[in-house]
């Protein structure tokens, strides 16, 4: 099952893959936005300001790649959209839970950055274009020196799980 | 003369006694009488026991009368079978079948036995003159004819259109039968002669009962969906709808269930839709949950509850009146809902309008409270004439106001907030049973809880003060009053006619608008009010309770109530306010 | 592709109640992508719920939405439809609105044949109120209200809304969310009453053998069994299986639509339409007059 729908990697432009590249930066983003609302919402501020820093971090790769495509292609209109794309980077929804503590989220955006590096290196056989193998290689190469990164704060993060569900409320019927 | 005449007629279903109800109402109307019949059966589907009641006049009938005119039975078990329905006098002309023999021992106590008792040999006539026995009460109205002066014309109209269409052989044979009874009557003058006043001259009338009429008033006021289910004495509502609302371009669902019925109701008003659905007693009380979510949601739905005999099944085929708590009160939480009653026929158009009317204005379920007497009664009606009455949209947003960020449950000073529906751009909301704040969104805040309560109390605010839905009649100042609402306000109009002309210091309120209850005009109407009735059936007295609980109602005013199914009688009402009028100073 | 009408333009402010985790934040994404695909606009949309925490969905849309009471969402979306059959009538509720309370009028909205789209936010439990049984938990679940295990048998979904002759029934879950997306948007296209039983997991009160987790180690898509769709007694055969094979896809798929209510509805009135106009202001022309 793949993430990526409606897309032909022989015939990718080295445009569309970096609206594609764009796109999935857009996507981790939101998801992360979506989230740090969420955990708002839910009363676990530390990890809701996690995810809005995540979201930063997507963002700016984002424009990375976005001030590329603009610098090589200008604004000609995208053949690619959102509509390809099913959570290539960004973590899925039911990563996320109420009380969840820094080492369930690091281990979320470990778990995407993975998720991630995989698409980019299933996809790099298919892919013909030297300039687009280029392409992809660095982005799959800088999936791993993200996931270096999120290993890197795992490790200062205490062995012991989180216990804050523990004191928290039971669940309110409505 | 006679300028009024009560018929009652019984026999088994096979008889055609409603037919022949049917018929002599109509002549009756060709003429140029007011008339009302009404219908009362056994509990079989078909055959048995079966009886109406026609009462026709040269002045507007206000209810179906007391004491019966003519009596006519075509066996005594059937007869004696509908009870107080039929009651009997001694100046009730009492026809029977001959071969039935004299009336029993019992048939009535000695003060109320009639003196004239009339044997016909109805079955023998029938078959000598048409050929068969089942002619009977073609020759009943026949000798009805010959002994009071009723419409021949007109009684030969009503046979053409019975028997026209169902061979030449049997039309003929039943104006012979029709002959017949005319000449038995004329050899058999009665002891106590009486012949009615023929109206000077016929206006035209319909002929119609209170579900036909709140049907077409229902069309009339541009109700578009009709969602219901089948309960006694409701269905002839759904049933009309569902063969004419569709040339009108609207829909009629007969739903599964109840509920489902007044779910898809309140679909199509939030569709933007006028809408309605009717039923009784056990429909009402399934539908509650969802007249709640309507309050909540603030749409616009007109309800009809046909007030049978209660509680839970009752007795579906009898009025009664105790529908009203329930038309109040329920649904749970804080619902403020009007509710109407019509109290004839004719009425019931007026209050359909009405209903429709105060359900667009101010976005609310209303009730229409009518009841089996009046649904299933057929009345003569004068022309109505629809120009004078004005039909009500619910307000909706203006192309500004969408513009603007639209508030479908905004602030406005009179509570009612302008509605869009589903296809108007810009007015996008999220319509809910779940207290919600301007915008729809659900909340759980008390402060934001109060305010919508206090909005939606506030929209209905101007109801206080519509004192043209009270009929009052009588001096201000009458110290004795008489107040009814419903079918039984036919009742109440005839007995207050007759007190006042007893001289009795009294004065009339027929309510139509029920609830919320209007204190301003209840407080003035009691204003100096020593003693009374409130006259209505129900075991509780509903209504009485209902004006305890808002009004202070003078303690002399009391409460004269009873159960369905055994409706108030003008001479019983009349004897009370004479009592009730010794007690003032 | 219309720009105008994004997966976003489908995305109302309002914060969900759903606990993070909840596999209705996939189905509402999915539900946005859905509708943009279709390209209908929000205000052409009426998104009828019952109650219950999947019932909370309208609200997260900008469509024209009604929460409406326990159990009743058919039968006020029908009426919806039918008083203005141009929109695009959605309903969506949980096992527990749609198949204990509701469980009345399912056979009746797909016999009518309404054109809409019906959602059930299926979790095996109440999650609203708390974790009690729902009608679709299995045997021997043990929950709030079934301490000592449930004595109850599930009802099949599934194969309930085919028995009774629905022409559209699938089966999605969250695990797979470019399958629910389309399988929501193929519904939406159907004409007529479209069914899609949605596994979508409560993290609070549900089993942990009900997560998207195992759902993705489970999940078989019908297509792979080599299903056709427009075998209906394939289809039953199929759904027997719920609760012990989560089948994804499309079980059936009627080759030819009948017409649907709404637009039979709609013929007759233009038929009885024909002819002399009535106005309703001469209504009472009809009664009989002497």
């Amino acid at each position: 099952m793949t993430p990526v729908t409606g897309i032909d990697f022989e015939r990718l432009s080295l445009r569309d893959a970096l609206d594609l590249a764009v796109l999935i930066e857009e996507e981790a983003r939101d998801r992360y936005l979506e989230f740090a609302e969420q955990l708002a919402t839910h009363d676990t501020p530390e990890v809701a300001d996690f995810f809005s820093r995540m979201a930063r971090i997507e963002e700016r790769h984002r424009t990375e790649l976005l001030d590329r495509r603009r610098t090589l292609f200008g604004v000609t209109p995208s053949a690619v959209d959102r509509r390809n794309l099913f959570d290539v980077e960004a973590p899925e929804y039911e990563a996320a839970r109420a009380f969840m503590g820094i080492r369930q989220a690091l281990e979320t955006v470990l778990a995407a950055e993975v998720k991630a590096h995989a698409f980019f290196s299933e996809a790099l056989p298919r892919v013909k274009d030297p300039e687009l193998r280029a392409l992809f290689q660095e982005l799959r190469d800088e999936e791993v020196h993200h996931q270096a990164l999120v290993k890197a704060e795992l490790a200062r993060c205490p062995e012991k799980p989180d216990e804050s569900e523990a004191y928290a409320d039971d669940p309110v019927a409505q | 003369m006679i300028e009024d005449l009560v018929v009652g007629l019984a026999g088994s279903g096979g008889d055609g006694v409603v037919s022949a109800g049917e018929s002599l109402l109509a002549a009756a109307s060709a003429q140029g009488f007011h008339a009302l019949m009404t219908k009362s059966f056994g509990s079989q589907i078909r055959g048995g026991e079966s009886s109406c009641r026609v009462r026709l006049s040269t002045r507007k009938v206000l209810n179906p009368g007391g004491v019966l005119d003519v009596a006519v039975a075509l066996n005594w078990e059937d007869f004696r079978r509908f009870g107080a329905e039929l009651p009997v006098g001694p100046e009730t002309v009492l026809i029977h079948e001959a071969k039935a023999g004299p009336p029993p021992a019992d048939f009535a106590p000695a003060d109320r036995m009639p003196r004239e008792v009339i044997g016909v040999p109805l079955a023998e006539l029938a078959k000598a003159s048409a050929g068969t026995d089942r002619a009977k009460m073609t020759v009943v109205l026949g000798a009805l004819a010959g002994w009071f002066g009723l419409p021949r014309d007109g009684l030969d109209r009503g046979l053409q259109k019975k028997f026209a269409q169902k061979g030449e052989g049997l039309l003929e044979a039943n104006r012979k039968a029709l002959a017949r009874g005319v000449a038995f009557a004329v050899e058999h003058p009665l002891i106590s002669p009486r012949t009615l006043t023929l109206p000077i001259r016929a206006s035209p009338k319909m002929i119609c009962d209170g579900n036909e009429m709140c049907a077409s008033a229902a069309i009339f006021s541009g109700c578009e969906f009709f969602g219901g289910y089948p309960i006694t004495p409701s269905t002839e509502v759904m049933q009309i709808l569902a063969r004419e609302l569709p040339r009108y371009g609207g829909v009629v669902l007969q739903a599964e269930d109840e509920i489902s019925g007044v779910g898809a109701a309140v679909g199509a008003s939030f569709a933007g839709k006028k809408s309605m659905t009717a039923t009784s007693g056990p429909g009402m009380s399934l539908k509650t949950e969802v007249l709640g979510l309507a309050s909540l949601a603030e749409l616009p739905l007109v309800l009809l509850d046909v007030q049978r005999g209660g509680p839970s099944t009752g007795i579906p085929t009898k009025p009664e009146q105790s529908d009203l708590f329930a038309a109040a009160f329920s649904a749970h939480g804080d619902v403020l809902r009007p509710v109407l009653a019509p109290t004839s026929v004719e009425d019931t158009f007026r209050v359909t309008v009405e209903a429709f009317n105060l359900a667009e204005r101010y976005q609310t379920p209303v009730m229409i409270l009518s009841d089996q007497e009046i649904a299933q009664r057929k009345e003569t009606v004068d022309p109505i004439d629809v120009s004078r009455f004005e039909l009500v949209e619910r307000i909706r947003p203006t192309p500004e106001q969408l513009a603007a960020g639209y508030q479908r449950f905004s602030a406005t000073p009179s509570g009612v907030s302008p509605i869009s529906h589903p296809g108007m751009e810009g007015g996008n909301y999220l319509a809910a049973g779940i207290e919600h704040d301007v915008r729809g969104a659900p909340t759980a805040s008390g402060a934001v809880h109060a305010a919508m309560n206090e909005k939606r109390f506030r929209k209905l605010a101007p109801l206080q003060e519509r004192a043209d839905l009270f009929e009052i009649q009588g001096a201000a100042n009458a110290p004795l009053v008489l107040v009814s609402w419903g079918s039984s306000a036919g009742v109440a109009r005839e007995a207050f006619a007759l007190a006042r002309a007893r001289r009795l210091p009294v004065k009339l309120l027929v309510p139509t608008l029920l609830y919320p209850v209007a204190e301003p005009v209840f407080r003035t109407f009691f204003a100096g009010v020593q003693a009374g009735l409130v006259l209505e059936l129900s075991h509780q007295g509903q209504l009485y309770r209902l004006l305890r609980m808002f009004v202070d109602v003078p303690r002399g005013v009391t409460s004269f109530a009873r159960s369905g199914a055994q409706p108030f009688r003008v001479d019983e009402v009349v004897q009370r306010l004479a009592q009730a009028a010794e007690t003032l100073r | 592709m219309n720009t105008l009408l994004a997966p976003n333009d489908y995305k109302s402010p309002l914060k969900p109640i759903w606990c993070p985790g909840c596999g209705d934040y996939g189905v509402v994404q999915a539900l946005y992508r859905a509708l943009s695909a279709v390209g209908r606009p929000p205000h052409e949309i009426a998104f009828i719920s019952g109650i219950g925490c999947s019932s909370r969905i309208p609200g997260y849309t900008t469509a024209y939405g009604f929460n409406t009471v326990h159990g009743r969402a058919l039968p006020i979306a029908q009426g919806v439809k039918l008083a203005r059959p141009e929109l695009l009538v959605i309903v969506a509720g949980g096992d527990g609105d749609g198949f204990s309370i509701g469980g009345g009028h399912v056979p009746h909205a797909i016999r009518r044949n309404v054109d809409l789209t019906y959602l059930v936010m299926d979790n095996q439990v109440y999650g609203l109120t708390k974790g009690q049984l729902s009608p679709t938990s299995p045997r021997g679940l043990k929950t709030v209200t079934s301490p000592m295990g449930s004595l109850e048998q599930p009802i099949n979904p599934l194969l309930t809304v085919l028995a009774y002759g629905a022409g559209f029934v699938a089966q999605a879950t969250p695990a797979d969310m470019p399958g629910m997306t389309a399988l929501i948007e193929e519904a939406i296209r159907y004409p007529g009453f479209s069914f899609v039983n949605i596994q979508s997991p409560c993290i609070t009160f549900g089993e942990e053998e009900q997560q998207l987790k195992a759902h993705k180690a489970r999940m078989k898509p019908l297509a792979s069994l080599g299903h056709d769709p427009a075998n209906q007694l394939a289809a039953l055969d199929l759904a027997r299986a719920y609760g012990t094979e989560l089948y994804t896809g499309v079980f059936f798929r009627n080759p030819s639509p009948p017409p649907t209510y709404d637009v039979l509805v709609r013929e007759r009135q233009v038929e009885l339409q024909r002819g002399e106009p009535r106005p309703r202001s001469r209504v009472l022309d009809n009664f009989p007059r002497s």
